[in-house]
């Protein structure tokens, strides 16, 4: 459209004015006219602990750092450099700052591995492993094993699924509901779902239903979906931790 | 360790520390022999109880967590002790009441003198 075009023509010559004088009041309008960037992706950091006006207040440092830092003759669209600098602004928070939230990387890779391992485990068992079994099979400590699995289940510091936000691109956290799953659909049909899942999006009522409704297990469910069962016990405590938010809410 | 032989953990009532009171109980459970999807119960159970005592956004105050072993089971019992004290009255939705009487052997939810408590019993193996 003319005016977009017009108004992306605009932009990118305060950008170019801004870049050769560092204009200190051109700088504070592009910051200004960019703050709903940063205020889109703080929200995506939200649910992790930390009150919004912080990371709003930390992502628009970021935007400080990329209006100074941006070259417009490099013919990148401004919004397409700063969301990697706002985001990176926000991550260093959480690892600075976010100790009470933070999964350390071995944690969370181990939590990866630990998925295979169930697994196997469970295939070769006929059974739910301990965590004496798993320690030994994975050769970690079962302390190890018992925080690795608790990473799993951090949902309000979901390091694991970041961003855990309400982002459009928020592939991990939808990591399997997404997706249409021809087992899900079939389960979805032959269940009777309760009245007190009405609030849940439908696959997730399935899971929630299987589980406390049917009394199947994690392992039962993991095998009527074709999905992990500690994928099972993750979307377990995402639905949980939702029901929860929205009690709070109601 | 008590001279009871039970652990007692006593965590600000805040989400970040409820933490604790689930891994305490996973370590515990796991030197008990009980399977994963066991632990992942009690953890569910822990979750649910400790929401109704101090919601998502916690309480000033402390919860204390007490952790016993009982034959083949496990006791876990939790208590509240609030600033705001009396006024705290727990209550479950019929939804956590469903999911409680699924993932633990036995339930219960009462207030107490200093804030509301909980008591989980949960078996091996059944």
């Amino acid at each position: 459209m003319a005016t977009d075009a017009t108004e992306r023509a605009e932009r990118r010559e305060r950008f170019r004015r801004f870049a050769e004088t560092g204009d200190p009041r051109l700088r504070d309008e592009l910051v200004a006219d960019h703050l709903g960037l940063a205020e889109y992706l703080a929200r995506r950091f939200a649910n992790r602990g930390e009150p919004l006006d912080d990371l709003v207040q930390v992502a628009s440092l970021g935007l400080l750092k990329a209006v100074d830092r941006f070259d417009p003759s490099r013919g990148l669209e401004f919004s397409t450099f700063a969301t990697p600098t706002i985001v990176g602004e926000l991550k260093r928070h959480f690892r600075d700052k976010g100790w009470a939230v933070r999964v350390p990387r071995r944690i969370q890779e181990l939590h990866l591995q630990l998925n295979t391992v169930v697994s196997s485990l469970s295939h070769e068992l006929g059974r739910s492993p301990t965590i004496a079994e798993i320690a030994r099979e994975a050769r970690v400590s079962e302390e190890e094993v018992i925080e690795a699995l608790e990473a799993g289940q951090a949902y309000r510091s979901a390091s694991l699924d970041a961003p855990g936000g309400a982002g459009d691109d928020d592939v991990s956290l939808s990591e399997g509901l997404g997706a249409e799953d021809p087992a899900m659909a079939d389960a979805e049909r032959r269940v009777t779902l309760s009245p007190l899942l009405a609030e849940f999006a439908p696959r997730e009522q399935t899971i929630l239903h299987l589980r406390f409704f049917e009394g199947c297990t994690q392992s039962e469910i993991a095998r009527k979906l074709g999905i992990s069962q500690m994928h099972v016990s993750r979307l377990l405590s995402r639905s949980l931790a939702q029901m929860r938010e929205r009690a709070r809410d109601a | 360790m008590g001279a009871d032989g039970a652990i007692r953990l006593a965590v600000p009532a805040s989400p970040e520390y409820l933490r604790m009171t689930r891994l305490m109980a996973a370590g515990v459970a796991g030197r008990l022999g009980f399977s994963l999807e066991e632990i992942e119960d009690l953890r569910i159970a822990i979750d649910e109880v400790c929401f109704a005592l101090v919601g998502d956004r916690g309480r000033p105050g402390t919860v204390v967590v007490t952790y016993r072993v009982s034959g083949d089971g496990l006791v876990v019992e939790g208590e509240g002790r609030f600033e705001e004290g009396l006024g705290v009255q727990p209550r479950l939705s019929p939804l956590s009441s469903r999911i409680l009487s699924v993932v633990v052997d036995e339930c219960s939810l009462e207030a107490g003198p200093t804030g509301p408590t909980f008591r989980l019993v949960k078996h091996r193996g059944r």
